[in-house]
């Protein structure tokens, strides 16, 4: 069965709820929209088309097929995260996950809280994703039923990470996910998340939406990790709406994967709110890597940064698109973009493109895009010391890649990513 | 009797450059230079600008830029022309750099204790324990009186001209070779760094090790008081003698070699 007729189908069989209207616009967009091919000028370089599985299969609850010791996440606190949110191939798994009560935060499965705290939902869902021009995201808001649901009171300092953890696993066909996060941080509060994606058998596709709302004067620290995802491809959404003084600091590091797709966007919608949107990615063999940022700068006095890096061995290929829009009010707007990314074999390649387009004429951009080897000089130093040559790229990867993790606010993760990174990289050290 | 022969042994070559001819690109830089340094002696190579002083430098450590087109370098009767460049320095060449390379991201630290086994490893050592290894840092810094925080920093990433130079000596130090070259180790020092780093090359001397000191300048050579002092010019050595040599050159400039040349 074609893909677009499975997916009518599968829409059918869903029980209505709450938010069958917003599904049913969804869908309809997204028989609108279809799959992207590649002469579509968002997915030139990355033909997703090409990566749906041919026996897909929409993914039910497979909870009770997870054995406890394989969830354990790639990344483990000293203690164990107090906030733990278990998702398997999309569907919470309530013996999986820890949650700790703790006064002024809400926190639990997506499709518990709809009934739970339907107002709230009702509220904020689906007001960061944009549907009608978005394919993924429509068909996400089709069908997604479940996900992480976070909500902060005003005022709450949530100070231990609350960690998403997704997992998908297979009996027998090919699983294609659609999960969904709705985050959502009152004025004045703060709070750090780890969403972690893994894979355990089989080919996937996993397509997820985060949807994050930040309310004046409050922090959100985000770091998505797709560092055990082989055999996965992903589209991942974290869409990201920024009230008066918030401040918003987003890490994705990629490690894995067959074809990866993230689109991070923040839209400045309130005066000096500050957006740093970071990205790490190591590609080898054949897997694939495409980083498509947005900031959208709507209202005056707003700061941005975007730096990402990669590093591609193998035949792998990467791709980053970074748009800065500076709306006409947007006067006063601080907006910086880097993307470095070294090439580490002959059959490696990066596509960059950078993507400013301002219309208000009282702004500060900037932007710049490399892509290149490891320096020759700095080869030669760490050789002249005795060092090996691939132990010494291996060290000077190493250094160009941990920038980005050395910046994420979380120490637990950062430890965990530094040796995560030596371990990919070989640094004994 | 067995002693005495390694011993003679040991007193022999240790570095033998044999009419080495170099060029990059399509210029040729090394026009035919010889040069014999045994353990235990401190050679200094002086001459002007763009005589080739680097290049040899750079040559014996094993950067790759250079094509040698003839001659020989043997290091302790091995050939290192076949030798890549970290090769050579596990075997016990080092070169302190005139432009130190720095490095974010990497500490100096960390880069030590990656060089170090490397060597350790070539020799059927077993990696170095991490509280000796602190050990020896913390006494080696000190003889170049660099802080303790240094190490912990980037790869001279921030650092002064004064403290990468001594970042160069202090690595020379840990890394202990047999024979080091100074690539212009005094150029942008003040004298206080000047004599820190010295002072520290100094305190290194052994009759078994050897030094190479490019210089510009006979300042250096108060400090460090060379056995032989070679003048280079256009690719040659042309002039060796004792450090009055040196001391000769500083009063004279080089003008009186080149007329003597050209009157020969």
């Amino acid at each position: 069965m074609i893909f677009t007729e499975y997916i009518k189908q599968a829409f059918d069989a869903i029980s209505p709820d709450s938010l069958t209207p917003i599904r049913t616009e969804a869908m309809k967009a997204f028989e609108k929209l279809g799959v992207p091919s590649n002469r579509h000028e968002e997915w030139k370089y990355t033909p997703i088309k090409t990566k749906l599985p041919g026996s897909l299969r929409l993914s039910e609850d497979h909870s009770s097929l997870v054995k406890e010791d394989a969830v354990l996440p790639p990344i483990l606190f000293s203690d164990g995260p107090e906030q733990r949110l278990v998702f398997i191939n999309g569907f919470f798994s309530a013996e999986h996950s820890n949650i700790t009560k703790q006064s002024g935060l809400i926190i639990g499965s997506f499709k518990d809280n709809l009934s739970e705290h339907r107002d709230i939902v009702l509220k904020y869902y689906n007001q960061a994703t944009d549907t009608i021009k978005e394919n993924f995201a429509a068909l996400n808001t089709a069908f997604a039923q479940d996900g992480a649901f976070i909500y902060v009171y005003k005022n709450t300092q949530i100070t231990s990470p609350v960690y998403i953890h997704h997992i998908f696993t297979s009996d027998s066909a090919d699983v294609f996910t659609q999960s969904r996060n709705l985050i959502v941080a009152e004025q004045g509060s703060n709070v750090s998340i780890v969403e972690d994606f893994k894979n355990l058998t089989g080919e996937k596709f996993y397509n997820h939406v985060s949807e994050v709302f930040i309310g004046q004067n409050a922090e959100v620290n985000y770091v998505t990790l797709q560092i055990e995802t082989k055999n996965s491809t992903s589209v991942n959404y974290v869409e990201a709406r920024l009230e008066k003084d918030a401040r918003y600091h987003i890490t994705t590091v990629t490690f894995d994967g067959k074809m990866v797709r993230n689109n991070v966007n923040a839209y400045m919608d309130g005066e000096n709110a500050l957006a740093t949107l970071n990205g790490l990615f190591l590609c080898d063999g054949d897997m694939h890597v495409d980083n498509h940022i947005l900031v959208d700068h709507r209202v005056p006095n707003c700061n941005s940064n975007q730096v990402y890096k990669g590093v591609l061995n193998g035949e792998s290929t990467g791709v980053f698109n970074g748009k800065i829009f500076v709306q006409k009010d947007a006067q006063k707007t601080n907006a910086y973009q880097s993307s470095k990314a070294i090439l580490l074999s002959d059959e490696a390649s990066m596509n960059s493109k950078p993507q400013l387009e301002i219309f208000a004429d009282d702004v500060k951009c900037s932007h710049g895009a490399a892509i290149g080897q490891v320096s020759k000089n700095e080869l030669f130093y760490l050789k002249a010391r005795g060092i090996d040559e691939v132990s010494a790229k291996g060290i000077l990867t190493y250094a160009f890649a941990n920038w980005v993790i050395n910046e994420i606010a979380i120490p637990e993760i950062r430890e965990s990513l530094d040796g995560k990174l030596k371990e990919k990289l070989r640094i004994e050290f | 009797m067995f002693l005495l022969f390694r011993r003679g042994l040991g007193r022999g070559d240790m570095l033998e450059i044999k009419n080495l001819h170099a060029k990059i690109g399509d210029k040729e830089i090394l026009k035919g230079l010889s040069l014999i340094v045994r353990a235990g002696e401190v050679h200094a190579i002086m001459g002007p600008n763009g005589t080739g002083k680097s290049t040899l430098a750079s040559i014996v450590a094993g950067k790759e830029d250079y094509e040698v087109t003839a001659g020989e370098i043997l290091f302790n009767g091995k050939d290192i022309l076949e030798m890549s460049a970290d090769e050579r320095a596990r075997e016990g060449v080092f070169l302190a750099f005139q432009y130190p390379v720095e490095i974010p991201g990497v500490s100096t630290t960390n880069f030590m204790k990656a060089a170090l086994n490397a060597k350790r490893k070539h020799h059927g050592l077993e990696p170095m324990a991490a509280k000796e290894f602190l050990a020896l840092m913390n006494e080696k810094r000190q003889l170049v009186e660099l802080d303790k925080s240094y190490l912990s920093r980037s790869i001279n990433e921030g650092f002064s001209g004064g403290e990468k130079k001594r970042n160069e000596i202090f690595q020379m130090a840990m890394l202990d070779p047999a024979l080091a070259i100074l690539d212009e180790t005094d150029s942008g020092l003040d004298i206080d760094a000047l004599r820190i780093v010295a002072d520290g090359v100094n305190k290194l001397r052994t009759k078994n090790n050897a030094f190479l000191v490019i210089t510009h300048y006979q300042r250096l050579l108060n400090y460090i008081v060379p056995d032989y002092v070679h003048i280079m010019y256009d690719g040659r050595i042309v002039k060796t003698g004792d450090k009055n040599l040196a001391l000769k050159m500083e009063e004279k400039g080089y003008d009186w070699i080149k007329e003597e040349l050209s009157a020969g």
